[in-house]
């Protein structure tokens, strides 16, 4: 195996130091044992990831080596590009890179990959994490590989696992495909505060997540402003959730910021169906009916709302 | 006098715009329609629980600290449009203190010698994972 440099946000680390480990390994017992406290199990022996496949790995996930300071345009760039865009770390340093910390916040991540049309999920525990990888998502993590008190921050992209040689492969600042051992990585991320997203095309789910939260990843590309991308999103949570009522909302109301009054009015119909005493959904509906013109359409929706006592505005109340 | 005159025009626009985007209901992406977060909240009960008017307010002091830390105000503004209110909260006044993806801050040569030796060790027993070369 090619030995790298040490491979970090920002490079440290002399190698001497390899040729000390033997005594090393010694003085380290006293040191733990003098100021660490284990409150239950370590989190790379939780019982549930003996329900996981024995490996899992994710293939084609392309390799940016980033440059200092740069692991959190490097890594997001890494699952962009896994996701199916031609982006690089340059691209995204004026997009997730805050000059002032000379580093990425958690909140750039996500912003970042949602202004680029892309689900951003989190993921915050370690069978978790490890599910999304067999099922063909790589993981953006966030680890502090320092110490609580003295942390070294770090973005890295998880590629792969395997149970029985209990080891995890991340693509991390310089190395591709490095092969860390689970317990340290298990660590390093909870240090980090288990705090994970995997990033995906808009139409595609993730295995682990609940409802809730793909509703308000699909919700939070309305807001950035991909109307496209949230109903891409609401279309896939729709599939695996037909009767869910806040998914036929934001379809209705991704097409209508698209433009698309035909496919709002459908949705928006969908969700009264599905939902027949959603005041949401009729008021929603006679909105967008009124602003197409199919007033009568509209003045029975409006009924409908006012039945369930709700007042729904027409286009011509809106500022 | 006539800069005053154009001064006025700009004072009055500020405080047409400030009243309307004070009046405006919160959480509304398209004036007139019910907004997805809106009805996330009506089925699923209230998110983590913050007051969605503070949020609204937290934007612009997230965009203003964005800026101060160097971020170009129109990419600031971009940002800060992508998270949701949860988000925004949380992070609000804050972000000089989240932790940032960055590197080793080094203070002193002295700690540093200290931190060194203590993450080599602790490397060795594998609770860190700074050095690479130590497995």
């Amino acid at each position: 195996m090619i030995r790298h440099l040490p491979n970090r946000c920002r490079t440290t680390g002399p190698a001497l130091l390899d040729r000390l480990r033997p005594g090393l390994a010694g003085l380290a017992f006293l040191v733990l044992a003098a100021c660490t406290t284990v409150p239950g199990l370590p989190p790379s022996d939780d019982p549930r990831l003996a329900e996981l496949p024995q490996a899992g790995a994710v293939e084609a996930v392309p390799f940016f080596a980033q440059a200092d300071f740069y692991c959190g345009p490097a890594a997001l760039a890494m699952t962009l590009a896994w996701s199916g865009l031609e982006v690089t770390q340059d691209d995204l340093v004026p997009v997730v890179y805050t000059p002032g910390r000379q580093g990425t916040l958690q909140s750039d991540i996500l912003a970042g990959a949602r202004r680029f049309e892309r689900l951003a999920l989190a993921v915050d525990t370690l069978p978790d994490l490890l599910a999304e990888v067999a099922a063909g998502h790589p993981v953006l993590v966030f680890q502090n590989l320092g110490l609580r008190s003295f942390p070294q921050w770090h973005y890295a992209v998880v590629t792969g696992y395997d149970r029985d040689a209990r080891t995890v492969r991340l693509h991390s600042g310089r190395s591709e495909n490095l092969t860390t051992a689970l317990s340290t990585f298990a660590r390093t991320w909870a240090r980090g505060g288990n705090w994970a997203v995997v990033v995906l095309p808009p139409d595609r789910l993730p295995a682990t997540a609940d409802e809730r939260a793909v509703l308000e990843a699909a919700s939070a590309l309305e807001r950035a402003g991909a109307p496209a991308a949230a109903a891409a999103g609401y279309t896939a949570i729709l599939g695996r959730w037909p009767t869910s009522l806040p998914g036929w909302i934001g379809l209705g109301n991704a097409a209508y910021a698209e433009g698309d009054h035909a496919r709002a009015i459908a949705a928006f119909r969908a969700a009264t169906e599905v939902h027949p005493t959603a005041a949401a959904a009729w008021q929603n509906l006679a909105f967008v009916l009124d602003e197409a013109g199919d007033t009568a359409a509209a003045v029975e929706a409006r009924a409908r709302a006012a039945a369930l006592g709700v007042e729904a505005p027409s286009p011509a109340d809106a500022p | 006098m006539q800069i005053f005159d154009r001064c006025r025009a700009c004072l009055a626009q500020l405080a047409i715009a400030l009243v309307l985007v004070t009046t405006l209901p919160m959480g509304l992406a398209t004036a007139g329609l019910v907004s997805t977060d809106d009805v996330i909240v009506e089925t699923f009960g209230p998110g983590e629980d913050r007051a969605r008017v503070t949020a609204f307010l937290a934007r612009e002091d997230v965009q203003a600290q964005f800026a101060a830390l160097g971020v170009d105000p129109a990419e600031a503004a971009a940002r800060v449009a992508a998270l949701s209110d949860d988000e925004i909260a949380a992070i609000a006044g804050q972000l000089d203190q989240v932790p940032a993806g960055e590197g080793f801050l080094a203070t002193t040569a002295i700690i540093l010698g200290v931190i060194l030796l203590v993450l080599v060790i602790t490397d060795v027993a594998g609770i860190t994972n700074v050095f690479t070369f130590i497995k």
